[in-house]
């Protein structure tokens, strides 16, 4: 399954957005813009809780706190707070998902949580092994500070590369251009008999 | 409100922020939401204090000291940000139902912050060793984090304030 993925993702990319789910949310007035408001809580949360911890790294804040008290504190509801985020993000994705994939912005953003996944990687193979020896010091190891700075440049690029793809991924791609001599105030006066389930995406708004 | 808004879109710095709009809108949109992890970050670090659930080894006092500032200072940073916004879009941000909630919840959410700082400098025995095992104390600290999160939710929902319906003074588009 996964490899035929590989071999045609367009194909599965337009099963996703065909899929149950991604039909309902495109079709609600409701859902998405509650799915969006909910990702920006979410990641609000996300970001002002890594903050606290880098700043901690970096001797700025919190730095009379042993390090490892103001991370236990904090980070699994870091976590919590990123589930939802990636929740939130996913559902939205299923609703355009060929237009997210290919955008640059949408593209850049992933490549940048992986890396942050990566720097905290580094964090935990080099600093964090020897924590003991600075856990009560103002501030972490050098190493431990350029994973700090890095973490803040890549999350606030994280945020500004979201609030692009919302201004980068307009629908007007998807829309069929009406054939000539059509007036489309005669379908929005009245409701067209037999009004199926037309599934046409929200506006979507910035 | 509504010449008030057009007007608004007529001024200098909002002609600036339009003829800009590829990237300039976008920026400071950007900022904003930085401001609100920062604002949304420190409240939950004072929320769960006051709930007992994390900084346990710091007084609530220090707590407050700790992140106090930055509650402010991310506030004044979406203060200025936001009127930026509403200066570059004038009639997409106050000619709706969500700009409007929001600012009379951040009105009361602020005077509750206030209140809260204000006592604690005051009184700050009475609140150290008996309100904060307060269970009224507790559901007002709740409260007030729910308020920040409708805060988030209704800025996201300026831009799609037809999901209130006929509340939204906005023009069908």
């Amino acid at each position: 399954m996964i490899f035929l993925a590989l071999l045609d993702i367009d194909a599965l990319l337009k099963s996703i957005e065909a899929s149950a789910l991604a039909t309902k949310i495109r079709d609600s007035l409701f859902l998405f813009p509650l799915i969006e408001s909910t990702h920006v809580f979410g990641l609000a949360l996300v970001f002002g809780t890594i903050v606290v911890i880098d700043l901690r790294l970096l001797g700025i804040a919190s730095s009379k706190r042993p390090f490892r008290r103001v991370a236990s504190d904090i980070f699994k509801w870091t976590w919590a707070a990123f589930a939802l985020t990636a929740f939130t993000g996913t559902l939205m994705f299923t609703t355009n998902a060929r237009v997210y994939y290919h955008n640059v912005f949408f593209r850049t953003k992933m490549l940048l949580l992986l890396l942050t996944g990566i720097n905290m990687l580094v964090f935990e193979l080099t600093a964090g092994r020897m924590i003991h020896r600075w856990d009560k010091s103002p501030s972490a190891p050098p190493v431990g500070k350029a994973v700090a700075v890095l973490s803040l440049a890549m999350w606030i690029s994280i945020i500004c590369m979201g609030r692009i793809i919302g201004f980068t991924t307009s629908r007007e791609t998807l829309v069929v251009q009406p054939p000539p001599g059509i007036n489309f105030d005669d379908f929005l006066q009245a409701t067209p008999p037999n009004s199926g389930p037309t599934s046409t995406p929200p506006p979507l708004k910035n | 409100l509504n010449h008030f808004a057009e007007w608004l879109s007529t001024t200098f710095l909002s002609v600036y922020i339009q003829n800009h709009n590829g990237w300039v809108i976008p920026a400071i949109q950007s900022v904003h939401i930085v401001g609100i992890g920062v604002v949304l970050g420190s409240v939950f670090m004072i929320y769960f204090r006051i709930l007992g659930w994390a900084g346990m080894d710091q007084t609530l006092r220090q707590t407050t000291t700790r992140f106090g500032p930055w509650f402010t200072g991310g506030l004044c940073l979406m203060l200025v940000t936001g009127v930026l916004m509403v200066i570059g879009e004038p009639v997409r941000e106050l000619v709706t139902f969500s700009f409007w909630a929001k600012m009379f919840l951040i009105a009361v959410s602020t005077v509750m912050v206030i209140i809260f700082q204000t006592t604690l400098r005051k009184r700050e025995k009475l609140w150290e060793e008996t309100l904060i095992n307060r269970r009224h104390i507790k559901w007002t600290a709740t409260l007030v984090f729910l308020l920040w999160a409708c805060i988030i939710l209704l800025g996201r929902l300026i831009a799609y304030d037809h999901v209130w319906g006929p509340w939204s003074p906005a023009k069908k588009a």
